[in-house]
């Protein structure tokens, strides 16, 4: 999908992981999440303004601006962890399975085990690095073998290697990067379909941070990946679709990742990422 | 030209002396405290155990057979020349000191009542050396594993006992037969459901135990035969406490090491039982002290012997009674005149008395026991309840916010309520309107609980507040309900903090007089309570009215032996609820 020469390119990064060029093009995803018209308010504060995007399955996805452009806020509307915030009001739609998730039916604890996250601080519980991964399948009553999913969970957050011989000792004896991991493995175990990362690398050291990347891009041959992040080497190496806010969380423009990158259309965008502001 | 005049000065100075003058104040002022406190124990032990009439011949001969072995196991376990080297300096040095101090004192100044300078290098010197030594010893392998096995047979023991204490006004038989319709079947019912890993038969455990013990209640008074306490005692607990021990030992030295650690402490406990019975001893206390001991001793045992380092240790305990059966031997050989002290036996197991010498302290005791743990049970679920719901279910604006608010501010200024008042309350609400009775234990233990409540919401509160919002967070989006997030993820991280406050608060209420005063508890009981409803003393109390009586005896050697009872009951219990703390904290 990456013909253009890097030549064209508004910032020296290569475009585009390897990895992906496996699977069917970009068009023929289908649509995991979509957002309707969505406005937030945080009180009398306008937080995201009007925004319609449909985010495609099975991809990742990457979410840039600068800081107060409401691009957490948008992450955290999906699996309506922003109902937390007393003051926060939504309205619009956000389609996740077919389904408006801020419906009167729809139960938000419940569409928060279909749908992991993962923080900017790595917050693993203060248990055991068992009890950490097997905790969704705990609290959710899940009836299968909890150590072989606790295996699966920790090899596909590619940790298994490091850890197999510890499992009972505390999570918090890790490095930040492996509790990073570690706090991936926990949204993976019970398997969701979507995975939402709120910058989880902004807190990790350059190498623990690539881990992760790579660690991402894995991760979108089985699920759908939304990834807030500051960084935009981050965003243009990792992610197929990215979309820009700019503040007053209006949605600016929404593409695929190299065409943001090397032509994007609108000219404030192409100022944001060459580093004019923000 | 300026710099240059500055630096040929030194830059000038800074004046830090306010700094200085606060930070020796302070210094002084806690050693001062400290001084003073120790003073005081000093005179009081001395009246306790009768020391000052102790002869330097008995001293002698209980240094050489029980501190002497005692300090060589702590510096062989130590296994540091350096400690060595400071221990020899300070026992010797210290001993040179404190006589010519002493001798000084008396020749210069004024004699020293009731104390010799034998017993002041004991407890200025040798105690403090003694604790020193044993800190450093703990630490290596060898210290590690003796002051473990010492430290489980005295829990066992204190545990026994307050067990045995509690089951004086608990109705054995209705325990009998919760135990055996309720407990039982739902605690297997649930180790079956884990076993084969099946969450119905896991469920359905807790219906089936509920519905055991409503019914232990009714049978209670219909089934006309029952097995007698001893059997009972058996039954509910010591067999229990012993396959427990044995299924620990199971998993990790095989079925023999298993059958040994279970079977042989409780067999020697079902006999302990009956010797006892025939001669004339509690025997479910005895049995329960026996199985209590026994079991956590051997488990302990056999791990040890597992990791095959520190097996010395062992022998520490050995060492200690030895050490106190030669030295009663040689002291009884030699004919050298005795102590004679007030705290020994029958002190705790007596009941008080006009006389001096026949006092004893035992039915207060057992009311000061019953009393804390129904108000540390008490006072713990209400006030982790309240606290929870105050800081995890309330909103935080809207008008159930505004209540919440109001609500903290009238918790916050209980707290500041003078004891006697909540003591009024307990009478007016507790005593006369639920109709508990005058000056019952239950009456006392509600009021109790009343007055430190406060006490254990705040600090709960507090612990439950410093809890990461990011751990809650990270709990809620992986779609655990709200009481899923506080039960598995705020309320282990906050218990620490949890227990230090309850621990702090408990302290309060076992040493308060006033609000037992108001609810009509009684000053002297001669019998100790066998029911929740029956009157009772508590040990304050009692201290406080011997220290009225008019003989000498009473005040200086009965109120003293009272207080050192007193306090280390208080110490016991503060330091096994410090263990559960760090235990808590470590686990996390």
């Amino acid at each position: 999908m990456s013909n253009t020469t890097s030549d064209d390119s508004l910032i020296t990064t290569e475009v585009q992981a390897d990895s992906n060029d496996d699977r069917a093009p970009l068009a023929d995803a289908g649509t995991a999440v979509a957002a309707r018209n969505l406005d937030v308010y945080y009180g009398d504060e306008q937080a995201i303004d009007d925004v319609t995007m449909e985010i495609p399955e099975k991809r990742v996805t990457a979410l840039i601006g600068p800081s107060g452009c409401g691009k957490s806020t948008f992450l955290r509307c999906i699996n309506r962890m922003n109902d937390m915030i007393e003051i926060c009001r939504v309205e619009g739609d956000i389609e996740f399975a077919g389904k408006n998730v801020y419906d009167d039916d729809v139960d938000p604890v419940a569409l928060r085990r279909k749908i992991g996250m993962v923080f900017q601080k790595p917050n693993p519980f203060p248990k055991s690095i068992r009890d950490n991964v097997a905790y969704g399948l705990k609290i959710q009553g899940f009836d299968g073998d909890v150590d072989e999913r606790v295996e699966q969970s920790l090899k596909g957050a590619a940790l298994w290697d490091e850890v197999k011989d510890q499992l009972d000792s505390s999570g918090l004896e890790l490095s930040g990067g492996q509790q990073q991991r570690l706090c991936i493995a926990r949204a993976i175990a019970p398997d969701p379909e979507v995975i939402l990362m709120d910058e989880p690398t902004s807190a990790l050291d350059p190498v623990a941070a690539s881990k992760i990347e790579d660690l991402i891009d894995d991760l979108a041959e089985e699920y759908t990946v939304i990834i807030v992040t500051h960084n935009m080497q981050q965003a243009a190496r990792i992610s197929d679709r990215t979309a820009v806010f700019l503040t007053g969380g209006e949605l600016v423009e929404y593409d695929d990742t190299t065409k943001i990158f090397e032509d994007p259309e609108e000219q404030r965008v192409e100022d944001y990422i060459t580093g004019k502001f923000g | 030209m300026a710099t240059d005049n500055a630096a040929a000065d030194g830059f000038g100075e800074v004046s830090r002396v306010r700094g200085i003058v606060f930070e020796y104040l302070s210094f002084g002022a806690s050693v001062f405290g400290l001084v003073a406190l120790g003073v005081l124990l000093v005179y009081v032990a001395v009246d306790a155990f009768d020391l000052a009439n102790a002869s330097p011949e008995w001293l002698l001969t209980y240094f050489l057979t029980l501190v002497v072995p005692f300090l060589g196991f702590c510096l062989y376990s130590a296994d540091d020349p350096d400690v060595t080297r400071r221990a020899v300096v300070a026992l010797g040095g210290g001993l040179v000191a404190v006589a010519a101090l002493f001798t000084a004192v008396e020749a210069l100044v004024a004699p020293i009542p009731r104390l010799n300078w034998q017993l002041a290098y004991l407890f200025v010197v040798a105690a403090p050396v003694t604790a020193y030594l044993a800190y450093v010893g703990s630490r290596g392998r060898v210290g590690g594993v003796g002051f473990g096995l010492l430290g489980r047979l005295i829990g066992g023991v204190a545990i026994g006992l307050a067990v045995g204490t509690l089951f004086l006004v608990l109705d054995p038989l209705v325990w009998f037969l919760a135990y055996t319709l309720g407990i039982l079947p739902a605690v297997g019912l649930y180790a079956l459901g884990r076993g084969r890993s099946s969450s119905r038969a896991q469920t359905a455990a807790a219906p089936i135990g509920l519905l055991g013990l409503v019914a232990a209640v009714f049978l209670r008074d219909v089934v006309p035969v029952f097995p007698s306490d001893l059997i009972i005692y058996l039954w509910t607990i010591a067999v229990p406490v012993a396959a427990a021990g044995a299924v620990l030992v199971a998993g990790r030295s095989g079925r023999t090491a298993a059958a040994v650690v279970g079977g042989v402490p409780l067999a020697v406990a079902t006999a302990g039982g009956f010797l006892a019975a025939g001669a004339g001893l509690p025997a479910p206390t005895v049995l329960l002290v026996l199985v209590l001991t026994g079991v956590p001793t051997g488990v302990y045992v056999s791990r040890v012997v597992d990791v095959g380092e520190g097996l010395v240790g062992l022998g520490l305990p050995l060492l200690l009674a030895a050490g106190v059966v030669a030295g009663a031997l040689i002291v009884e050989a030699w004919g050298v005149p005795a102590p004679d002290p007030w705290l020994d036996p029958s002190y705790l197991t007596e009941a008080p008395s006009r006389t001096p010498t026949e006092a004893g302290l035992y039915p207060a005791i057992v009311g000061s026991v019953i009393i804390i743990a129904m108000v540390a049970v008490l006072s713990f679920a209400l006030g982790v309840g309240t606290s929870v719901f105050l800081e995890e279910y309330t909103p935080e604006s809207g008008p159930l916010g505004t209540l919440t608010r109001i609500l903290q501010v009238n918790v916050a200024n209980l707290a500041a309520v003078p004891s006697v008042v909540y003591g009024l309350l307990g009478l007016g609400l507790f005593a006369n309107l639920l109709g508990l009775g005058i000056g019952t234990a239950v009456t006392a233990a509600l009021t109790l609980s009343l007055l430190i409540l406060p006490i254990t919401i705040i600090s709960a509160q507090e612990a439950i507040r410093s809890v990461p919002d990011d751990l809650r967070r990270g709990s809620d989006a992986m779609g655990a309900t709200r009481w899923q997030t506080t039960k598995n993820v705020v309320l282990p991280e906050a218990m620490p903090g949890i227990l230090t406050g309850t621990i702090l608060a408990l302290g309060r209420a076992i040493g308060e007089t006033a609000p037992l005063i108001m609810i009509g508890a009684a000053t002297t009981v001669f019998r100790a309570p066998d029911s929740l409803f029956s009157r009772f003393s508590a040990m304050p109390m009692q201290i406080y009215t011997w220290a009225g009586f008019p003989q000498a005896d009473f005040r200086y050697g009965v109120v003293a032996a009272g207080v050192i009872t007193l306090l280390i009951i208080l110490v016991g219990m503060n330091g096994t609820a410090i263990l559960l703390r760090n235990r808590a904290e470590r686990g996390s």
